[in-house]
C-alpha cells in the first residue's frame, strides 16, 4: 500500500518528550520548532503548508495534563484539553465549553489554545480572556530559562515560549458573554470575561477585539462604555470593526451585571 | 399514488451507512498521480510570461498541461442554446478572476505536485478589475470581456432580456402610490460535502475512463468531447455518485483537465480540490441587484411593475443568460401584475463565473417579489395575507412570458398559511377560489390583461 | 508504528505527523471517513479514537500509536447494521451519505456514553458535523431513535441483497 506523503515536510524532525524536563530541553530557545499540542490548529497548517518547521515537538506524553488544586489555588497543565475545563466555574467553564464542538474540545489543549498564533481571519486564544480576568500567571520555558508570569505579559511572547501551566486564584464570582455566529460550532467572534475576587476587585478582559485577549481595565469601574478606551476592533471576516465597537460595551455590560447579581 | 408518502428503500441508504458507496476521491488505482492547479492570483490580468519547463523537469512530474495542449479551448456550455462560448479551459493571454485555472501538473504525490506548480514561471500584467455590477455601465468602466461589460446574445442580439405587456405608462399614471424597493441577494457557495474531484484513467484501447461527481453525466460528456475533440464513445464517464452538488457541480469543472493530463502522462490521474479551492475558485450561485417599482392603488391591487435587474456572471457566461431568462419569466411571483416593463442584464465582472443552484435564476426574483409584496402592504397599511390574495394567479390570468395559468395553487397555499399561523381571514377571502376571476376579483384594470405580451 | 483499525492491527510507514485521515485512506485504502476540509471544520472524517470521537484530519499519527481506530465499516456491515447504522436506515437521515460516516461515530460515541433523546443534547454532541443536505431534523431523528433504543423493521427501507432482517434493536 503507498504511505500517506501528502501532507509533510519529510525532513520535520519529530521529538516526543517523555516529560517536562525532556520537553524543557527539547523547545531550546524554541526557534525552528513547531510544538504540536492537541494538533487541531498546526496539523491544519502542515496539511496546507503554512508551516514547514524543521523540528516538531509532540507534547501530549510529556505529562503535562492535568488540573491541579493547592488550596483556592488551580493548576492547569499545558496539555490538558479544554473538554475538562467545561464544568469549571465562570469565566473559565463557559468559555472553555464555547469553544468548538466536543470532538474538537477533546483534542485541543489549553497551552495550544493561550499560544494560539495571530490565525488570519479565525480568532483562536479565547481562554486568554477568561484567565487573564482569572488574574492567571504562566510558567513557560524558552531562552532565559523557566519563568512565570502574569499572562497578559506572556501572550505578547508566546510564539517563542514554551507554556508548562496556567494557574489562578479561584474567583469568588465570574461571568462570561460571548458573541457567536448562529452555527453549533464557529469561531468565537468576541468575548468579554468578568472576575471577581475575594476581595472583591474586578477584573475584565475580552478576545477577538485584536491579536491576543486583553484587559479592560477601563470599564472594571462600572463603566461599560467606556472600555472602547481600551481597544482597538478590526474588521475580520466574522465581523466588521464598527459592529465589535457597538457590541462590545453590550457585554461588558452583561458581566459587569451578571457579577454583581453573583452572590 | 404508490409512492408518494409511502415508506420505499433508498437505493444507496446501506452503502451509506455501511461506508461502502464509492465516491470519486474512494476510487483506488494503483500509480495514480496527483494533480494541482496553478491558479491567477490576480482579479484581472495579462499574463506576460508563462513557462513550465521547470515544472515539467522536476523529478516525480508526469504531465504539465496549459490551453496549448487543449484541442478546442473555447467551448460554451451552452451553445447548443444560443449562448456563445467566450471561456477558456485554461487561462490564455489573461486571467479574468482570482482562481482562473492557467496551468496544471501531474506528479506522483501531493507535496511533489505543490512544489511543481510553484516552480512554474509566471508573470502577470494586473488591470484594473470590475467587481461592482452597478458599475458595468460606466462610461469609464474596466472593459473586462471581449463582447463589452454585459451579454448582447438574447433573441435578436439584444442586449438585455427584456419583457414588455400591456400598457405600463396607463398602470403608473393611474396608481396611487408608487412603491420601490432594491434587493440585492449575495452570491453563495454550495459548499458541498465533497469537494471538487474527479480521476481519469487512460485505457490501453485509446478510451478514457473518467471518475466524476458531475451532476449532470451526459452534458459532462458533451463538453468533455468537444473540448477534447474526440467522439463520445472515446469517453466512459462512470458517475452517479455525488457527495452534494446543489447546482455547483454542473461546471465540468475537472473532468477535461483530468482527462489531458491523463493523456499525456499515459498515467491515472487525480485532481481532488481543497476546501480552500472549493470556496475561494468554484462557481457558486450569482449575486443578484434588482429594482423594483410597483404601481399600486390604495386598496392593495398591483397594475403594473417596472423591474431592472442586473444579474452578476462573473468573468464568463456559462449559463448565466439562461439563468436570467427563467428568472424575467417569473419575476411576478405567484401574483399577476398585467402591465409590466422588465429588463435584465447578464453582467460581467472580475469573479468566479457563477453558476446554477436550486431553484436557478428564481429564488432571487422570489426573495425579492415576496418582500415586496410585504413592502407594499406595509406602504398601504393593508394587510399583507390579505394583499398576496387579492393579486394571486388565478385560472386565466397570465405569466409575465405570457403563459395561460391552468391550474395556479396560490390561493390555496396562502390560505392553508393563514389558518396555520392562525391569521383570521374576512369571510370573502376565506371563501376565495383559483376560479377565473370575477366580480370584486376582477378590477377594471385586470379586465384588458393581454394573453400575448410582448417579449423577447 | 502501529494501529489497530475495526480490530485488525496495521503496522504503518506513514510520517509521524501525518493526519490519521491520510493514513486511513491512503495507506490504508480505508474510505469510509471522508476528506471534507482537511481542517477541522465539518466533520466528514471523524472516527472513534479509543472510543472517543475525533477529526480524524487533526490527529498527528504519532499521538494513536498502539490506539484502537473504528471507522463506519467498523460500526457494522450490510448483513448486520448496528443500532446506530439501522436508525440511520430507517429514518432516511442519508441523502448524498457524505456527512454520514462522521455523523454516525459521533452518534455511536454519544449513544455509547449513555446520552439521551433530547434534541439539543443530540445537537450540542453533533454540533461539529456539517452536513448540506438533509437539513438535520433527520439525523436528530435517527440519533434520538438509537438513543431511546427502537427497534426498527428495515424491511421496507433496506431492501436489497444483503439486507434481510426484520428488526433491530440496541445492544
Amino acid at each position: 500500500m503507498a504511505t500517506a506523503s501528502l501532507a509533510l515536510n519529510e525532513a520535520t524532525e519529530v521529538l516526543r518528550p517523555g516529560s517536562e524536563d525532556e520537553a524543557v530541553e527539547a523547545f531550546g530557545d524554541g526557534k525552528d520548532v513547531l510544538v504540536v499540542g492537541g494538533g487541531t490548529i498546526v496539523v491544519a497548517d502542515l496539511t496546507y503548508r503554512r508551516v514547514q518547521p524543521a523540528r516538531a515537538l509532540l507534547l501530549r506524553d510529556a505529562g503535562l495534563a492535568g488540573i491541579s488544586r493547592d488550596g483556592s489555588r488551580v493548576t492547569i497543565g499545558a496539555t490538558t484539553p479544554l473538554e475538562e475545563l467545561v464544568d469549571l466555574p465562570a469565566p473559565i467553564g463557559p468559555c472553555a465549553a464555547n469553544v468548538a464542538d466536543r470532538e474538537i474540545r477533546g483534542a485541543a489543549t489549553v497551552g495550544g489554545n493561550l499560544c494560539a498564533g495571530e490565525g488570519v481571519e479565525a480568532p483562536r486564544g479565547d481562554l486568554q480572556g477568561a484567565l487573564i480576568a482569572a488574574g492567571a500567571t504562566v510558567r513557560s520555558a524558552g531562552e532565559g530559562g523557566i519563568a512565570e508570569e502574569p499572562l497578559e505579559d506572556f501572550l505578547p511572547k508566546r510564539g517563542g515560549r514554551l507554556l508548562l501551566s496556567v494557574s489562578y486564584e479561584e474567583p469568588a464570582a465570574g461571568a462570561f458573554a460571548a458573541l457567536d455566529r448562529p452555527h453549533t460550532h464557529d469561531y468565537t467572534t468576541m468575548a468579554v470575561s468578568g472576575a471577581r475576587a475575594a476581595d472583591g476587585t474586578i477584573r475584565l478582559a475580552a478576545t477577538g477585539t485584536g491579536t491576543h485577549g486583553v484587559r479592560l481595565p477601563s470599564a472594571e469601574g462600572g463603566d461599560a462604555q467606556a472600555v472602547l478606551n481600551d481597544v482597538t476592533p478590526h474588521d475580520d471576516a466574522l465581523a466588521s470593526a464598527w459592529y465589535r465597537r457597538k457590541v462590545l460595551p453590550v457585554l461588558v455590560r452583561r458581566v459587569l451585571d451578571e457579577l454583581k447579581g453573583a452572590a | 399514488m404508490k409512492v408518494v408518502g409511502a415508506r420505499i428503500p433508498r437505493y444507496d441508504g446501506v452503502a451509506h451507512v455501511t461506508g461502502r458507496t464509492t465516491y470519486v476521491d474512494d476510487v483506488r488505482i494503483p500509480g495514480t498521480l496527483w494533480a494541482k492547479a496553478l491558479r491567477s492570483p490576480h482579479h484581472h490580468a495579462g499574463i506576460t510570461k508563462l513557462d513550465t519547463r521547470p515544472a515539467e523537469e522536476m523529478p516525480g512530474v508526469h504531465a504539465v498541461i496549459t490551453w496549448e495542449d487543449v484541442p478546442h479551448l473555447v467551448y460554451g456550455h451552452l451553445e447548443a442554446l444560443g449562448i456563445p462560448a467566450d471561456e477558456p479551459l485554461l487561462a490564455k493571454d489573461e486571467v479574468r478572476y482570482k482562481g482562473q485555472p492557467i496551468a496544471l501538473v501531474a506528479a506522483e504525490n501531493e507535496e511533489l505536485a505543490v512544489e511543481a506548480v510553484s516552480r512554474i514561471e509566471i508573470e502577470f500584467e494586473e488591470r484594473p478589475a470590475l467587481l461592482d455590477v452597478r458599475k458595468a455601465f460606466d462610461e469609464d468602466a474596466p472593459e473586462i470581456h471581449k463582447e463589452g461589460n454585459w451579454y448582447r446574445h438574447f433573441e435578436n442580439e439584444m442586449d438585455r432580456r427584456q419583457i414588455r405587456k400591456g400598457d405600463i405608462a396607463k398602470a403608473f399614471e393611474q396608481a396611487d402610490t408608487i412603491v420601490q424597493g432594491v434587493y440585492r441577494p449575495a452570491a453563495i457557495e454550495h459548499a458541498p460535502l465533497e469537494t471538487q474531484v474527479c480521476q481519469v484513467v487512460p485505457e490501453a484501447n485509446g478510451r478514457l475512463t473518467i471518475y466524476s461527481c458531475t451532476q449532470a453525466l451526459y452534458f459532462s460528456m458533451g463538453v468533455i468531447a468537444a473540448h477534447l475533440q474526440v467522439p463520445l464513445n472515446k469517453l466512459k464517464v462512470v458517475g452517479g455518485t455525488t457527495g452534494g452538488g446543489f447546482g455547483g457541480k454542473v461546471d465540468t469543472a475537472t473532468e477535461t483537465m483530468c482527462c489531458l493530463l491523463a493523456m499525456k502522462s499515459g498515467k491515472p490521474v487525480k485532481w481532488r480540490w481543497t476546501r480552500e479551492e472549493e470556496f475561494l475558485c468554484s462557481s457558486t450561485r450569482a449575486p443578484w441587484h434588482m429594482e423594483i417599482a410597483d404601481a399600486v392603488t390604495k386598496d392593495g391591487w398591483i397594475l403594473g411593475r417596472k423591474m431592472l435587474t442586473l444579474h452578476d456572471a462573473g468573468a464568463y457566461s456559462r449559463f448565466s443568460p439562461y439563468g436570467l431568462t427563467k428568472h424575467s419569466f417569473h419575476h411576478t411571483g405567484a401574483y399577476t401584475i398585467p402591465n409590466l416593463e422588465f429588463d435584465g442584464y447578464v453582467v460581467y465582472t472580475n469573479r468566479v463565473p457563477t453558476t446554477a443552484m436550486r431553484g436557478f435564476g428564481v429564488t432571487s426574483v422570489s426573495f425579492a417579489t415576496e418582500t415586496h409584496m410585504s413592502r407594499v402592504a406595509d406602504v398601504l397599511g393593508v394587510d399583507p395575507i390579505e394583499i398576496r390574495l387579492k393579486n394571486a394567479n388565478r385560472i386565466g390570468d397570465t405569466s409575465p412570458n405570457g403563459i395561460v395559468y391552468t391550474d395556479p395553487s396560490t390561493v390555496s397555499t396562502i390560505q392553508t398559511i393563514a389558518e396555520a399561523i392562525g391569521h383570521e381571514l374576512p369571510a370573502d377571502y376565506r371563501t376565495m377560489t383559483s376560479e377565473p376571476r370575477s366580480g370584486e376579483w376582477l378590477p377594471e384594470h385586470l379586465v384588458a390583461q393581454t394573453a400575448n405580451p410582448e417579449d423577447h | 508504528m502501529n494501529l489497530t483499525v475495526n480490530g485488525v492491527s496495521h503496522e504503518i510507514e506513514s510520517d509521524l505527523l501525518t493526519p490519521l485521515l491520510d493514513v486511513l485512506r491512503e495507506e490504508l485504502g480505508i474510505t469510509g471517513p471522508k476528506a471534507g476540509c482537511h481542517q477541522g471544520g465539518c466533520g466528514a472524517c471523524t472516527v472513534l479514537v479509543d472510543g472517543e470521537p475525533r477529526r480524524s484530519c487533526l490527529v498527528p499519527i504519532a499521538y494513536v500509536d498502539g490506539g484502537e481506530i473504528t471507522t463506519v465499516e467498523g460500526l457494522g456491515t450490510p448483513e448486520e447494521l448496528s443500532p446506530v447504522q439501522q436508525a440511520f436506515v430507517h429514518h432516511y437521515a442519508a441523502q448524498c451519505g457524505y456527512c454520514t460516516s462522521g455523523m454516525m461515530l459521533a452518534a455511536q460515541a454519544y449513544v455509547a456514553g449513555g446520552g439521551t433523546h433530547d434534541t439539543e443534547a443530540i445537537q450540542e454532541a453533533l454540533g461539529g458535523h456539517v452536513c448540506r443536505c438533509t437539513g438535520y431534523s433527520k439525523i436528530v431523528e435517527a440519533v434520538a431513535a438509537a438513543a431511546r433504543g427502537d427497534e426498527f423493521d428495515l424491511t421496507e427501507t433496506a431492501v436489497g441483497k444483503y439486507t434481510t432482517m426484520t428488526t433491530g434493536g440496541a445492544e
